[in-house]
């Protein structure tokens, strides 16, 4: 009961600082800001820009290397294309039909009463008769 | 005091930082200035490559365009030795997939460092053989290597190439810097895994393509008619040529011996020389030709003027030259048709030496026709002043001159076309993509020139017709069309005597046909035949053989009625045995030797006749197990298939419908047994027969 007796009041004092600031008033400076846009802007373009140029370098290299498969791919349908082509002429070898027609096949020259001859039409005449014709006249 | 030690701090830290930057600059400035040179080339070295982009040639093309000669890329083996770890390993290891001997390829390593070839144009299987064994130090290059599908078809006009790709001989040597484009190289980039990226672009421009005048099937034919002429004569060599009289392009050049330009180094060189524009030979008879069309040009003489052959000698300087047979009273078409020595002697000598002389220099003799192939010969003749007083004796009848079979088809399709002496020439175009490349010095064409008038060209036709008619050519003569020509038989010097040889030959037979229109001029030349030697006897069958089938194939109008017998000949011509196989002619394997030839032709059965009905050789092998089917009625065709079908092989014979079979219908036979089929117009009674078979079958 003492101890609580003996116990200090503290008397709390509630002061109201009234602070006008309403007078404070930001100036515009709309020059300063034009250069901020315009510094960011610039800064974004260079952004935009480096970007566009890094990314391109890429691909480009990646382009490169489709391009060099391609290349590749190209190069091998080319080598593959000569090589059947070539295999054609193989098997167009008047030879190698010869003996297909005359071994396989039973073939035979054609007699002449087989070969049935027509009558070339008015005013056509051979290219040769046409070449001699002219000689003759010189 | 405090402030100064502050001061000495910052100047410390200041020249320390300014040392470091200046020690940072200056080797930045070494290394970009003093040392850029060695970085760079370091660099390139590890990031670029160089590859080399090998000369690919043009193709050759016949006037068809079908291909005689094309590239196609292929791969060779290199080795980096300085990169192989183990040499002998790697020797062993490659010695097995190459077939080579391991210690030919560790001599080819040792010597040198940094490039050697493994082996080069290696065909697909062994590349990948190679590549499995994933040795360091073994690369790939890309070549092209050529290849003559038709193997030995016209292997003297192509010509061949090296190793590496130069032409050597024929077209590829004469055309070789239009055919053949510049290697060049292109620098690609590589990534640390050698990948590449940001290749160079190669012009990649490939050789000029060149078109011929030669038809394949033409040449084919020329070429399998010379080898069964040569197998039949047994002669050492020969030569065909085929021309367009009026254009003067050849359609073929055929010669024996043949090599495969697939193979050429293994050829002997006497097979690789084109002996139709190398080759000089005494001409012979034909030369007469010549003789008469200076006579008739001249008009010193006329066909019906009777000469004295003296009865087959003559004394001409005080040598005594013999006729091949003795002559009495001849007019000068029969001089020709029996070809008499001492009858164009005679003619020879009114002309006299120095017109005959300017007209065997005006038909292009003693000088290069200009064809567009290498190795052309002049041919050989003696200036006018150093003509002895026999000379014009001897060149009348052939002897004591030389020519190229190139120079005697050239002047003899002059009197063919009419007096115009036409350069030869085997190259019709130089194609580079579309574009057509103009052709410049030996290529270049040149305006016809008239020999002879047309009146004495005119005059020689109709003489040299009487030679295949009645004269020593009469083996030449075509079933279907008109020719003319001239037989000759020259002798050949024999070198151990200086003498001419009484036995040793020139077989020759030059014509064309068809006489109003020639189409095509042919000749024939057969060096030594043995046995029968003459030229009417053994090179205007050739002849004759060539011909008939050029002028069915160029669809030339027959102006002659066809000899019935000829029928009954055609039907021998069936080839019973033939030694080649389909095996031989693998599509993508050239490399072998010539093949054996598929047909051997049977002249002999198309010259003689055979007067009686057609004798057809029916073969059956019975006691197989195939039943064989009834083909009456069937057409060719429906025969052909059913045969293959069943694994029977078809001898078909004759034309329309199936008449008559051998084995007959039901018969067992075994399998790839050959049944024969005649066919022909079914008799009244068989249709109805076949009508009946068929209801039958109906019902």
């Amino acid at each position: 009961m003492a101890r609580s007796r003996k116990k200090t009041v503290h008397t709390e004092f509630h002061t109201v600082k009234r602070i006008d600031n309403s007078r404070l008033v930001r100036h515009a400076e709309p020059a300063r800001m034009q250069g901020f846009y315009r510094t960011a802007g610039w800064g974004a373009v260079l952004a935009v820009f480096l970007m566009f140029y890094v990314y391109q370098h890429f691909r480009c290299i990646d382009l490169s290397f489709q391009l060099e498969d391609l290349k590749g791919r190209q190069t091998k349908m080319s080598a593959l294309n000569s090589e059947l082509r070539l295999e054609i002429e193989g098997l167009r070898d008047p030879r190698r039909i010869d003996v297909i027609a005359r071994r396989q096949l039973g073939l035979t020259e054609p007699l002449p009463t087989q070969v049935q001859e027509y009558d070339a039409p008015a005013g056509a005449e051979v290219a040769a008769v046409r070449y001699v014709r002219a000689n003759r006249a010189q | 005091m405090r402030q100064n030690r502050v001061h000495v701090r910052l100047l410390m830290v200041a020249g320390v930082a300014l040392l470091w930057t200046t020690a940072v600059f200056g080797r930045l400035s070494y290394l970009q200035l003093i040392k850029h040179g060695e970085y760079l080339a370091r660099a390139q070295r590890q990031q670029q490559r160089t590859i080399e982009i090998t000369p690919k040639r043009g193709i050759i093309y016949d006037r068809n365009m079908r291909a005689l000669a094309m590239s196609v890329p292929v791969k060779s083996a290199f080795a980096v030795p300085a990169e192989i770890a183990d040499e002998s390993l790697a020797a062993r290891l490659l010695s097995g997939v190459l077939g080579v001997p391991q210690d030919v390829l560790e001599a080819r390593m040792a010597s040198s460092r940094s490039f050697v070839w493994v082996s080069r144009k290696l065909p697909p299987e062994k590349v990948e053989a190679i590549e499995a064994l994933n040795l360091k130090g073994i690369y790939f290059q890309d070549e092209n290597q050529r290849f003559y599908p038709k193997r030995d078809l016209a292997a003297h006009i192509l010509g061949f190439v090296d190793p590496d790709e130069k032409g050597l001989a024929g077209i590829e040597y004469q055309l070789d810097g239009q055919i053949r484009s510049k290697s060049e190289k292109i620098v690609v980039m590589a990534d640390a895994r050698q990948r590449w990226f940001d290749g160079g672009e190669a012009q990649r421009e490939r050789g000029a393509n060149v078109v011929l005048t030669l038809d394949e099937k033409i040449q084919y034919i020329a070429q399998r008619e010379l080898l069964a002429a040569i197998e039949k004569t047994h002669a050492i060599a020969g030569s065909v040529i085929v021309m367009n009289p009026n254009g003067g392009e050849i359609l073929a050049m055929a010669n024996w011996p043949r090599f495969n330009p697939n193979a050429a180094s293994e050829a002997p060189a006497e097979s690789r020389m084109n002996r139709a524009v190398a080759a000089l030979y005494e001409p012979g008879s034909t030369f007469k030709l010549i003789t008469l069309a200076a006579a008739f040009d001249q008009e010193i003489t006329r066909p019906g003027e009777v000469f004295d052959c003296e009865n087959g000698a003559i004394y001409i300087a005080g040598h005594r030259i013999r006729d091949h047979k003795p002559f009495g009273l001849l007019n000068v078409a029969d001089i020709l048709a029996q070809s008499s020595d001492v009858g164009a002697i005679k003619i020879a000598v009114r002309l006299g030496a120095p017109r005959f002389y300017e007209y065997i220099r005006a038909f292009g003799f003693g000088a290069p026709t200009g064809v567009d192939l290498p190795g052309e010969s002049k041919g050989l003749l003696h200036r006018l002043d150093n003509w002895s007083a026999i000379s014009i004796g001897s060149v009348s009848m052939g002897q004591e001159i030389g020519v190229t079979p190139i120079q005697l088809i050239t002047a003899v399709s002059a009197i063919a076309n009419g007096g115009l002496l036409m350069k030869p020439h085997v190259v019709q175009a130089i194609k580079r993509g579309d574009r057509i490349v103009q052709s410049e010095g030996p290529l270049a064409t040149s305006e016809p020139r008239r020999v002879i008038r047309p009146e004495t060209a005119a005059t020689l036709r109709r003489l040299m017709e009487g030679v295949v008619l009645g004269g020593t050519g009469k083996l030449a003569r075509l079933d279907g069309w008109t020719a003319a020509g001239k037989t000759g038989s020259a002798q050949k010097i024999d070198p151990s005597t200086g003498r001419y040889s009484p036995t040793q030959l020139i077989a020759s037979f030059t014509g064309f046909a068809p006489i109003s229109n020639p189409a095509v001029t042919i000749l024939v030349s057969l060096d030594s035949p043995v046995g029968l030697h003459e030229g009417g006897q053994v090179a205007a069958p050739v002849f004759k053989r060539i011909a008939e089938q050029v002028l069915s194939y160029l669809d030339v109008p027959r102006d002659v009625p066809l000899n019935p017998r000829l029928i009954q000949a055609a039907y021998k011509r069936q080839i019973t045995s033939e030694g080649t196989t389909l095996e031989d002619f693998s599509p993508t394997d050239f490399s072998g030797q010539p093949d054996e030839p598929p047909t051997a032709s049977n002249p002999v059965a198309s010259d003689r006749p055979v007067p009686h009905a057609p004798e057809v050789t029916m073969s059956a092998d019975e006691g197989g197990d195939i039943s064989v089917p009834d083909f009456s009625g069937k057409t060719m065709r429906e025969v052909t298939e059913m045969c293959l079908h069943l694994g029977l092989e078809p001898l078909l014979v004759g034309s329309n419908l199936a008449t008559q079979q051998v084995p007959e219908a039901g018969a067992k036979v075994r399998r790839g047994a050959k049944v024969t089929v005649q066919f022909g117009t079914p008799s009244p009674a068989k249709p109805a027969k076949a009508a009946r078979l068929r209801a039958k079958s109906r019902h």
